[in-house]
């Protein structure tokens, strides 16, 4: 779980100081939710594992100039989503016979059929149904976080779950 | 939903080894140099608007632009580090450096480019597209209104010039004929693609970039962006093309699939980005707070920091040198990317060329 935003900011102030406990925080705070985030769209777990780990990479080159009255896990988030929105277009565009990826750890079934039906989304209504029902992003801050206009996300929150509850019947 | 990604936690402690390394090889910011810079440009903006009020305040600038500064600065730009001539643009005109230093100013021009070979200079005045030699003698002229940002590209014997005029891409054949619009165009450079075929990136609309094949007249791709975009680059090979924005920068390969990104934090944003010699990596000006710093968005590689801001990057044809305008301490700075790191820096820009200069070009002929 993410910390509060008193814990975060205190988490990145110290860290920005060269605590390294505190980064390791703040590491093991967002690491689960930037993971999962990615695996949900790209579905396969080392692609996610590179988005996740590129994303922190990024933040500890950015630590110095980041903005401590801004939240750290929104900016983390953006990072993941559109670069697994666009590794899973690359993939899209060059298919793959079979992929093979690791177990994954056990869900009812009913868990394994939402998401198998969630893969078979676009990225980008993958993108916002993730951000939404996962991340608990509100509709306007995955607007911003996507760059998106608010209907857009709307749109495609509508679409994405009117297909998946279509499939799943 | 509950739901575990497999081998998280797995996943999580081999990126935390990763992740940490880079962690603990960082270099702290401390307090004193967090907290030096604000006052330090504040300082800097007292003293600017002190110049502008009363005329001894213009030795206070001067004095904060030295301790802004590179400290070795040259007091003028006496020659450049690397072969090629500079093109710059300011309020006073146009000027063409050559690599000893010496200045010609071509005339009262607005915008400007190079041909391909550096043999003459596009530029473009209040209602003329103007192609010059670089004596500043004028070849011929072509009447339009209010043109913008030429860009010359070609072999030696079959050029061709893009521009922007009346809300319209035009293109121009290097002799001065054949001028034609091609579309609705933003207000931003078009940019040639490097190689045999005459292909042009331009912003069909502010958040819409279009790779036109000329020659066919078909539209190669186009592809949408988050926000204004501010600058269009391809690679010296031509195989990708940056899509600069303040916020949220891409790199596209030939398939249209972005390679690369940037997406600064939500408290700073890029000025400007260009790649990296003849290389695939790209470099940008992060400004953050009062400080700005140029690093490879790829790599992380700090190449320069400084007080206020850093506004161009402009690479050597060589690609061994590059070149940060720096308006805040009125200095270029040159720094040598490869083998020995070196910083040359010359002061006293605004004096030399005009105030708001701009480098329009660094180019290849000697």
């Amino acid at each position: 779980m993410a910390g509060s935003g008193r814990d975060e900011r205190a988490w990145v102030r110290r860290a920005q100081a060269g605590s390294a406990s505190d980064f390791e925080a703040l590491f093991r705070a967002h690491w689960g939710p930037a993971y999962r985030a990615a695996y949900l769209v790209v579905r396969d777990a080392a692609a996610a594992e590179d988005i996740a780990q590129e994303a922190f990479l990024a933040a500890v080159r950015a630590l110095d100039r980041f903005d401590r009255r801004r939240p750290f896990g929104p900016w983390l988030h953006r990072i993941v989503v559109n670069r697994a929105i666009d590794w899973a277009r690359a993939r899209a565009l060059r298919p793959e016979a079979e992929q093979v990826d690791a177990p994954a750890p056990e869900r009812s079934e009913h868990d394994d059929e939402l998401l198998r039906e969630l893969g078979r989304l676009s990225p980008e209504h993958r993108a916002v149904i993730v951000l939404r029902y996962l991340l608990d992003y509100t509709p306007g801050e995955i607007a911003e976080l996507l760059e998106l206009p608010r209907g857009t996300v709307n749109s495609r929150l509508r679409r994405g779950l009117d297909a998946l509850k279509e499939r799943l019947r | 939903m509950r739901f575990e990604a497999p081998v998280e936690r797995e996943a999580a402690e081999r990126a935390w080894t990763i992740v940490r390394a880079a962690y603990a090889e960082r270099e702290p910011v401390t307090w004193p140099r967090r907290h030096a810079r604000p006052l330090m440009v504040a300082a800097v903006l007292v003293a600017v608007v002190a110049a502008a009020l009363s005329p001894p305040g213009r030795s206070v600038v001067h004095s904060l632009r030295k301790a802004v500064g590179v400290k070795e600065a040259e007091p003028a730009l006496f020659s450049l580090p690397a072969r090629g001539q500079l093109l710059v643009t300011s309020r006073s005109g146009l000027w063409l450096v050559r690599a000893d230093g010496s200045k010609r100013r071509l005339g009262r021009y607005r915008d400007a480019g190079f041909s391909p070979h550096g043999l003459y200079v596009a530029a473009t005045r209040a209602n003329q597209l103007v192609a010059l030699d670089p004596k500043g003698d004028v070849r011929w002229t072509l009447a339009r209104p209010a043109p913008r940002f030429p860009a010359w590209a070609g072999t030696r014997t079959d050029t061709r010039i893009a521009y922007l005029s009346g809300g319209r891409l035009r293109i121009v054949a290097g002799d001065g004929t054949g001028d034609h619009a091609v579309g609705a165009v933003a207000l931003v450079p078009p940019a040639w693609q490097p190689g045999p075929r005459r292909v042009l990136a331009y912003m069909s609309t502010p958040r819409s970039v279009t790779v036109l094949d000329v020659d066919r007249g078909a539209v190669v791709r186009r592809m949408a962006s988050g926000e204004r975009v501010r600058k269009l680059a391809w690679s010296t090979d031509g195989r990708l093309l940056l899509v600069f924005t303040p916020h949220a920068t891409r790199v596209y390969d030939s398939r249209g699939r972005a390679v690369a990104q940037d997406d600064p934090s939500d408290a700073t944003f890029d000025r400007d980005a260009a790649f990296v010699g003849r290389s695939h990596e790209v470099a940008a000006i992060r400004a953050s707070g009062t400080s700005s710093n140029v690093f490879s968005i790829s790599g992380g590689r700090l190449y320069f920091r400084g007080t206020g801001v850093l506004s161009q990057l402009v690479w050597s044809p060589d690609g061994r040198w590059l070149l940060v305008t720096w308006p805040t301490a009125d200095q270029w700075v040159f720094i040598q990317s490869e083998g020995r790191r070196r910083i040359v820096g010359a002061s006293r820009i605004s004096a030399q060329f005009g105030m708001s200069s701009r480098v329009a070009g660094w180019c290849c002929a000697g």
